[in-house]
């Protein structure tokens, strides 16, 4: 590939601690606890994503008590508003939102290409026409980083030259990871603080196995506190989906966390586990919170639906959240005749809805990270695809067999 | 007609029963107590807007709520609230929008401020607007409705115009109307046809009419003798009101649906004797993100020539940029232990829900400091001057807001007609902009400002 590793790398301190406690001996689920500098996080996990540092409504104690330790903000959005002079003045984005637990940044590489029109990325960075005057922008590695830096996230990610894993062009696909690789080498020089943020590297190749290890390979050299996995859950196939997270992985250091981008609905969640990824993150339960859906064991129920209007049963029985356990258990005892009422009517309905969602991911995580420390993380799949089928295994999609 | 539902207001020292300020204690056995001044929290579809349940319970201190029927009843018969399952104590109200039993629930028919409906009340029934349209609430219905739903207060209906100052006919049959919903509302609850196990447990407050007092002069003589042993209290509908209550009815508790612009305002109608006082302003402000600061009493003003005190801040403002201060000096509500102005300045800017929410507990934590220090005042016999300091230290006006409030829903505005204004604009021939306004995030700076903000350079 064209870029050779320079022989002599800024040494790569870290900011984390990873600790292993064990190994499913069917599949490649691990369990583990990663130490960051804001508090102890159980692997596998599920990030929610609080982009403009909020979580959709919730006060920063509804999202504490759902159990989360680790949550998003986006570097993109940030960037914007309220801006780095002000995240510096404030002192970083945990005092700017009240946070005391771990967060994580995405660099803005996706979002760049994907929210904004008229991006290209050149090997300098992503050039962009500025929405209001139309005067031509450069968004740099350096950039990302610095911005990072003054975000002050536990974790904070390179920014990558992000493509549609369905993109045709393969000779994009090969330029895009070969320069991800280029730009990590300089997030890692402009990083001002690795002693304590830590700096993940993204492996990019596409669908293309190959591409994948060969980036894993010059990636993994650099030496990054932890590694993601990223440009899947873009539409392609779910089969490609697991032979990239599964080969990735299979090249991966064993004592490093692993994060898969943008993983979010609990079928992929808990086969990516059983391919050996540790973390992930979505939109998706947040945002279809605020349409009415409810995550619940069987699947989704979208709350807004008639028959729920007089179903006066918790959201989801056997819950502990705060919105489904019963009043004489502490909790809200919400019922499902009630949401639909205020569901896409009342700001306070989704606010609901997301403690739901997120507990709901939160407590899959839990449940996931127990079963592979018993050892029966196979058990746990096929439970688990049992209540979403109602046991009917024909209906089992072809790829979550593995 | 032995037993009376088990609401009692109790009035505390010996003040004139009309037309001064006064201190009582409304209690309901099981309840929360209420202690008079106090303020009435609006709902909407059950809930107090942007306030969550579990929010409501840990950060708040909302002593009571105000729920309007016509948010549970879009479909005439079959509406769920009435399906709900219910112990005997329970109120099924309460147990469908999952409140605690304990804490005291008035219903009236409509929400407040309600929407004007086109089609007008009839002699039976009073126009509503469901968030699916316009429908007709059959008096003899909303009392049903009362009995199955057992609010601890209702409400009784009143025949209201809105909108437009009724005409002299339009006044007569306002009175008409009214009178005769109290009187089967009455019956229909507690009346001798009814059994003594199936009479309402239910507090009744009965309507007095926006009108001057010879107009609705039968009516009031009613309330207080043959309606009198029935009634709970009194709901009001403008301050006005207040005046010619006659001395009869003096300890009845008075529940004022005000719509003050300002605190001097809710001042004003509690030197005039209400008891309980709806503020949408409160709401309002929060909506509009801004932040109540306001004290009662007063501060002691340090400097005579000092410029009037803001009664609030707009926190759309870019002054608080940066500002990592509390939303008012000292607070200690759970918005400004948790958070600084700089945060609040954000969260509207990048339009997150958790603005309102935490403004919604700010608000109503002045407005429950505002009322306390009320009812202490009154007690101390220095109200008179409190207000007179309160007016001359703070702003006549409420802040303006300089940006926008969350989305309205379509039973939260007036209905569309020749005299409303777009609810959506018009964008036909311009599909091309919407899409680029639409969700995307997009940068509200120039090409300057973002090399300013550190987010990128000029190339």
């Amino acid at each position: 590939m064209s870029t050779t590793a320079e022989p002599a790398r800024k040494a790569m301190p870290s900011a984390l601690t990873f600790d292993r406690h064990a190994k499913c001996s069917t599949t490649k689920a691990r369990a583990s606890t990663l130490h960051l500098p804001h508090g102890s996080v159980p692997l596998p996990i599920f990030m929610p994503v609080a982009t403009q540092a909020s979580l959709k409504g919730l006060t920063y104690d509804q999202l504490r008590d759902t159990g989360c330790m680790l949550c998003l903000n986006n570097t993109y959005h940030l960037g914007l508003k309220p801006g780095q002079a002000v995240l510096d003045s404030v002192g970083g984005a945990h005092k700017l939102q009240g946070w005391d637990r771990n967060l994580l940044t995405d660099s803005g590489g996706f979002q760049m290409v994907s929210l904004l029109k008229l991006a290209t990325v050149t090997e300098e960075g992503v050039r962009f026409l500025s929405p209001h005057d139309g005067s031509p922008m450069l968004l740099t590695p350096e950039h990302s980083i610095s911005l990072q830096n003054s975000i002050g996230s536990d974790i904070i990610m390179q920014l990558d030259d992000v493509i549609a894993t369905t993109s045709p062009d393969h000779a994009r696909i090969k330029e895009a990871m070969e320069r991800s690789v280029r730009w990590l080498d300089r997030c890692i020089e402009e990083h001002k603080y690795p002693e304590k943020q830590n700096l993940f590297c993204i492996i990019q190749g596409g669908l293309d196995l190959e591409l994948r290890k060969q980036c894993c390979e010059e990636m993994v050299a650099r030496d990054t506190p932890g590694i993601a996995i990223g440009g899947l859950s873009g539409g392609e196939a779910k089969e490609e989906f697991c032979k990239v997270v599964d080969t990735c992985t299979g090249l991966l250091p064993e004592n490093k966390p692993r994060y898969v981008m943008g993983v979010g609905y609990p079928e992929d969640i808990v086969v990516a586990v059983a391919l050996g990824a540790d973390m992930f993150d979505c939109v998706w339960p947040t945002r279809t919170a605020r349409f009415g859906d409810a995550i619940v064991s069987s699947g989704t129920i979208n709350l807004r639906r008639k028959h729920f209007a007089q179903d006066f049963r918790p959201v989801e029985e056997g819950c502990t959240c705060t919105c489904c356990r019963p009043v004489d258990q502490g909790g809200l005892g919400l019922t499902r005749a009630y949401m639909h009422h205020i569901t896409a009517k009342e700001t306070v309905g989704a606010h609901l809805l997301t403690i739901h969602n997120v507990h709901f991911m939160l407590t899959m995580m839990g449940n996931i990270r127990q079963a592979i420390i018993e050892d029966k993380y196979p058990e746990y799949l096929r439970k688990f695809f049992s209540n979403i089928y109602q046991g009917d295994k024909s209906k089992y999609p072809d790829w979550a067999i593995v | 007609m032995d037993e009376k539902p088990p609401m009692t207001f109790n009035l505390l020292g010996s003040a004139a029963p009309v037309l001064a300020p006064r201190v009582g204690q409304l209690s309901i056995p099981g309840r929360k107590v209420i202690t008079t001044p106090h303020h009435v929290p609006l709902t909407s579809r059950g809930t107090v807007p942007h306030i969550a349940h579990d929010v409501m319970r840990d950060h708040t201190a909302i002593s009571n709520l105000y729920i309007g029927l016509e948010d549970f009843i879009e479909r005439s018969d079959s509406a769920p609230v009435y399906k709900t399952p219910a112990a005997a104590h329970e109120s099924p109200l309460k147990k469908f929008t999952c409140l605690p039993n304990d804490m005291p629930v008035i219903l009236g028919p409509r929400r407040f401020p309600a929407i004007v409906c086109p089609p007008p009340n009839t002699s039976t029934s009073i126009a509503l607007s469901t968030s699916i349209g316009f429908r007709q609430l059959p008096a003899k219905q909303y009392v049903e409705a009362v009995k199955k739903l057992r609010p601890d207060i209702t409400i009784g209906m009143a025949d209201l115009v809105l909108g437009k100052p009724p005409g002299n006919k339009r006044r007569e049959k306002m009175v008409d109307r009214t009178h005769a919903f109290t009187r089967d509302g009455l019956e229909q609850l507690y009346g001798n046809t009814v059994a003594e196990n199936g009479k309402s447990k239910t507090a009744f407050f009965a309507p007095v009419l926006p009108l001057d007092n010879a107009q609705q002069s039968l009516y009031l003589e009613d309330l207080e003798s043959e309606f009198r042993w029935d009634i709970s209290g009194l709901a009001l509908y403008e301050a006005a009101s207040l005046e010619f209550i006659p001395a009869s009815l003096g300890d009845l508790p008075r529940l004022l649906f005000s719509d003050p612009a300002t605190p001097h305002d809710i001042l004003r109608e509690i030197s005039l004797g209400a008891d309980l006082l709806t503020t949408p302003v409160l709401g309002a402000s929060s909506d509009a993100g801004i932040a109540l600061d306001f004290k009662f009493p007063a501060p002691v003003a340090q400097d005579c020539d000092k410029q009037p005190m803001p009664l609030g801040a707009d926190m759309w403002s870019a002054e608080h940029a940066t500002d990592v201060s509390p939303l008012a000096e000292g607070c200690v509500c759970y918005a400004c232990q948790k958070h600084h102005r700089a945060y609040f300045h954000h969260l509207l800017a990048a339009k997150e829900m958790s603005a309102w929410a935490l403004l919604q507990i700010h608000n109503y934590h002045v407005l429950d400091l505002f009322f306390a220090g009320v009812r202490e005042s009154i007690q101390h016999g220095t109200f008179e001057q409190n207000v007179e300091a309160f007016a001359r230290f703070y702003a006549s006006e409420m802040p303006e807001s300089s940006g926008q409030g969350p989305r309205l829903r379509g039973y939260q505005l007036p209905a569309p007609g020749a005299h409303q204004p777009r609810r959506i604009p018009k964008v036909y021939g311009r599909l091309e902009e919407v899409i680029d306004s639409s969700s995307v995030v997009t940068p509200d700076t120039d090409a300057s400002g973002l090399e300013e903000h550190g987010f990128a350079q000029k190339a």
